[in-house]
């Protein structure tokens, strides 16, 4: 489970500790960033594209209600059991109620970050359902009884290495084969056993149709297929904010999802559910859970657009420097800096603050969520909260007071340019600006200000 | 019930409405050789595309790209091998399965096939061969979406290449779950 | 050159005024020697973008409110700061008196020869017989248009690119990942020391790599923040604000 009371500074700088680790982790990402812009490339109409997905999805937010009546309906007259979740408790207990009324030993899903949000599998387990997670990241990551620290690739923390022991622990490999074919070709046959016996399966949604009451899921594995196609119960779960109008509204949303999360021009599989398969039966759990409170909010409900690629992840200069642990919402990076916050500013504060506002994050959104903006915004939340880092409210409000007199301020400066130069080497270092690595300015002799004073000014 | 509370929110907390834009304004990519861009694109995802050469059949084509297999359903002959389960095609070496249309700009296939039961097929085989007609190639995903149906028991597909994951240190490794191997039949 | 004198409003930034006054210089004397009428308001601070930054709206709106009134006066108001300048054309409340009359005249000094002034050469020839590479600040980047910022599919230009073409001798170049941030971001570099200087240890590597003896760009709060990384590592490399080559400074 993921750890929701760290600060990320304080963890980031754990992180940073393996320099060679840290420094893997920036060019692992950094390459799928390199391969989303080799895609996008390649589709002259790219920018284009992603306007228009703002637009559908804007649109779509604007008209919420109406459309997820309609796709209530469709999915109802396709013989779809729709149930709604106010919040993640009444989601896990609605999942139980109909795992246990099919009296399921053993669930195999495939990625849902909407589960993790939920905590679906402890309250499952707690209740004697196994669970087994099918994307090979996520069921590395859940052998070791962690969160995912990346919601497109949930192991990007982990080196083969690691895995490789996991796995010999876990799956009796050979000890020390740390390739990765071998690996995931051991995880393959493992979870073969577990699909074939597996009592129900349970997907996550990326888009749901109202035009069709049809849910679509993509992957690259096949996980959601086999998990959704092999037992007789297939549950969808999806937050509210996943329906689209229409079917040909995927043709925008397909080009955008695999080039942006991954850099591939497509998932292997985009899978359209209508209907259980025979003899079977399909339920979709519609959750609320925080998200009619953000629609409701001008500065944040433009998150709600997100399609969860992690292209912002992926892009972002302190994600790939601090790693998903180090943010204290299920989600990191720029979009969880905005979605935890706005659920609860006083845990996720530090998020906030997490960013250098460089706004690549903005750029590369294929549905444009402002996202370092929506960040800044989350930090006047953090100050009206009293949220802030210790201390540093008292900072802010000094600095107000300094900025309204110039004379003072002036003073300010003149104070730091005598006695930085001759702070003894101790005191100096201990100047948080200090920090191994950085050395402060150097001090001028004078300010421009005194500078003009004496070379320009006008009498 | 949640139901009528959740709607009831979302109406308060809804923001101004905005038009829902034309999707068809916006001129998409086309290309020259659509047949070689999917094939081009389909080699580095795990598969391959092939045209069906002249007095050649289909089954020939197979036997000659997968020269020694285990039990292989071909979905494309009429009167095919059905299951009694989706568990039955668990051993499944081999599956020959027709697909609706085929996408230049990420060669994906649309499987939506009439009357299969079990869909489990797709997934479980260890090889994937989607014979589509040539002539069903179109540019992009907008083309596809007009014209794709949904056949089958209430599911359909795109597929594009070999199941694939690069969940250990972002090796690109095929045959996460699904298919090891793919082959599309142009015909 | 402008046919009417304009008067121009001198926007320092506090930690240019305070810190690094030399480029403050520059900038004056550069567009000083355009023939230009140049004049330093006396009593501005600071913009105000820290307290933005760290959630002090009300602080934030006060200083939009000082500064708007202490440039109203001017035709132009002209920076040596993308950042700065960002934050007051971008991020100043609307309804500030007087901010709507200003907010269009507020110009980062490569903008402004630019665009204003339209110059097709450099106020007195400049040599500068050395590889360079462009820093591109975010801020001026993606706020201000300086350059296509990467994440974007359409046509590449760059501002400092092109007036640097200017300067006679140069050569130019671009790290690898050409505009990721180096990590200073204002408070940022204190809030988070450990990933500010690992940003900046691998932006600085970047320049380095590309064999340039300069990092030049048009913000020197990364330069002063990337400065601090070279000083520690008793590199040769220098960073260099813009203005500092456009003037003839610089020339070695």
């Amino acid at each position: 489970m993921k750890d929701d009371s760290v600060n990320h500074a304080r963890a980031a700088r754990d992180f940073l500790q393996d320099h060679a680790h840290a420094s893997w982790h920036d060019s692992a990402i950094w390459w799928v960033r390199h391969k989303r812009d080799v895609q996008a490339a390649q589709l002259p109409e790219w920018e284009g594209l992603r306007e228009l997905a703002r637009q559908i999805k804007a649109h779509t937010l604007s008209h919420l209600d109406v459309y997820l009546q309609e796709f209530e309906a469709k999915a109802r007259a396709n013989g779809v059991m729709v149930h709604w979740a106010a919040d993640a408790a009444e989601h896990n207990r609605i999942v139980h109620g109909i795992l246990a009324a099919h009296s399921v030993k053993k669930l195999v899903k495939s990625k849902s970050m909407l589960t993790e949000e939920c905590g679906l599998n402890p309250y499952l387990e707690t209740r004697g359902i196994e669970v087994i997670d099918t994307d090979l990241g996520e069921r590395i990551v859940q052998l070791r009884h962690e969160a995912p620290s990346h919601i497109v690739m949930p192991a990007i923390h982990l080196k083969k290495e690691q895995i490789g022991e996991l796995f010999q622990r876990e799956l009796g490999t050979a000890a020390g084969n740390n390739d990765p074919t071998y690996l995931t070709h051991a995880a393959r046959t493992n979870l073969r056993e577990h699909f074939l016996s597996a009592d129900a399966g349970l997907t996550g949604v990326n888009f749901a149709i109202a035009e069709t009451g049809a849910v679509v899921v993509c992957t690259n594995e096949g996980n959601a297929d086999l998990g959704a196609a092999l037992p007789p119960l297939h549950i969808a779960s999806m937050g509210l904010e996943k329906v689209i109008p229409k079917l040909e509204h995927l043709s925008v949303f397909t080009r955008l999802l695999a080039r942006s999360a991954i850099g591939s021009p497509t998932t292997t599989y985009t899978s359209h559910f209508e209907r259980a398969r025979p003899g079977g039966e399909m339920h979709i759990v519609i959750v609320d859970n925080g998200r009619s409170d953000i629609l409701g909010r001008a500065d944040f409900y433009e998150s709600l657009r997100c399609i969860r690629c992690g292209a912002c992840m992926n892009t972002c200069p302190v994600y790939r420097r601090s790693s998903g642990f180090s943010y204290s919402y299920i989600i990191p990076g720029p979009i969880g800096s905005t979605l935890g916050p706005s659920r609860d500013i006083k845990k996720h504060a530090s998020m906030a603050f997490a960013c250098t506002t460089c706004g690549s994050c903005n750029n590369v959104c294929p549905v444009k969520i402002p996202l370092a903006d929506q960040l800044v915004a989350q930090r006047a939340r953090a100050f009206d909260a009293g949220a802030m880092a210790k201390g540093k409210k008292g900072g802010v409000l000094a600095l107000r007071t300094l900025l309204g007199h110039p004379k003072l301020f002036e003073l300010a400066g003149g104070a730091m340019r005598k006695i930085v130069p001759i702070l003894p080497e101790r005191l100096n270092s201990a100047i948080p600006y200090s920090r191994p690595g950085r050395e402060l300015p150097t001090m001028p002799a004078q300010s421009f200000k005194q500078w003009w004073q004496q070379n320009r000014k006008k009498p | 019930m949640s139901r009528d509370a959740i709607l009831a929110r979302i109406r308060t907390a809804r923001p101004p409405a905005t038009a829902l834009p034309d999707i068809h304004a916006l001129p998409f990519v086309q290309y020259d050789d659509r047949y070689a861009a999917f094939a081009g694109l389909i080699a580095n995802l795990g598969g391959q595309a092939l045209q069906l050469a002249e007095n050649q059949t289909i089954r020939q084509a197979v036997a000659a790209h997968f020269p020694a297999h285990g039990r292989l359903v071909d979905l494309t002959q009429a009167g095919h091998e059905e299951a009694d389960s989706p568990h039955a095609w668990h051993d499944v070496d081999v599956a020959i399965v027709p697909g609706q249309l085929a996408v230049a700009e990420n060669a994906a296939v649309w499987v939506s096939t009439p009357g299969n039961r079990y869909r489990s097929l797709y997934f479980l085989t260890q090889k994937l061969v989607l014979v589509v007609p040539r002539a069903q190639l179109v540019d992009t995903m907008r083309d596809a979406y007009r014209h794709i149906r949904i056949e089958e028991h209430g599911f359909g597909c795109f597929i594009s290449g070999s199941s694939r994951t690069a969940d250990i240190e972002q090796s690109l490794v095929m045959g996460a779950h699904g298919a090891m191997a793919a082959l599309v039949l142009f015909v | 050159m402008p046919c009417e004198p304009m008067k121009i409003g001198l926007f320092i930034p506090c930690h240019v005024n305070a810190l690094t006054p030399h480029i403050a210089i520059a900038t004056l004397e550069l567009l000083e020697a355009y023939g230009l009428d140049v004049d330093y308001p006396m009593a501005q601070t600071c913009c105000g973008q820290p307290l933005f930054n760290n959630g002090d709206l009300k602080g934030a709106a006060a200083a939009a409110h000082r500064f708007s009134q202490l440039f109203a006066g001017y035709d132009y108001v002209v920076a040596p700061s993308s950042s700065c300048v960002s934050h007051t054309a971008c991020h100043y409340p609307p309804h500030t008196p007087g901010y709507a009359a200003l907010q269009p005249r507020i110009y980062e000094i490569v903008e402004f020869l630019q665009d204003v002034l339209n110059v097709s050469a450099l106020p007195k020839p400049v040599y500068f017989p050395h590889k360079v590479s462009i820093h591109q600040s975010c801020h001026g980047l993606r706020q201000r248009n300086h350059a296509t910022a990467s994440e974007l599919m359409l046509p590449y230009q760059s501002r400092l690119e092109r007036i640097l073409a200017l300067v006679d001798g140069i050569t130019l170049t671009q790290p690898q990942r050409r505009d990721e941030c180096c990590g200073f971001g204002g408070t940022f570099c204190v809030d988070e020391a450990d990933v500010s200087v690992a940003m900046g240890q691998d932006r600085i590597a970047g320049h380095a790599a590309t064999g340039a003896e300069f990092i030049v760009g048009a913000e020197a709060s990364c330069l002063m923040h990337m400065g601090g990384i070279l000083r520690h590592q008793h590199g040769t490399l220098r960073t260099l604000h813009i203005v500092e080559i456009l003037n003839g400074k610089a020339a070695a």
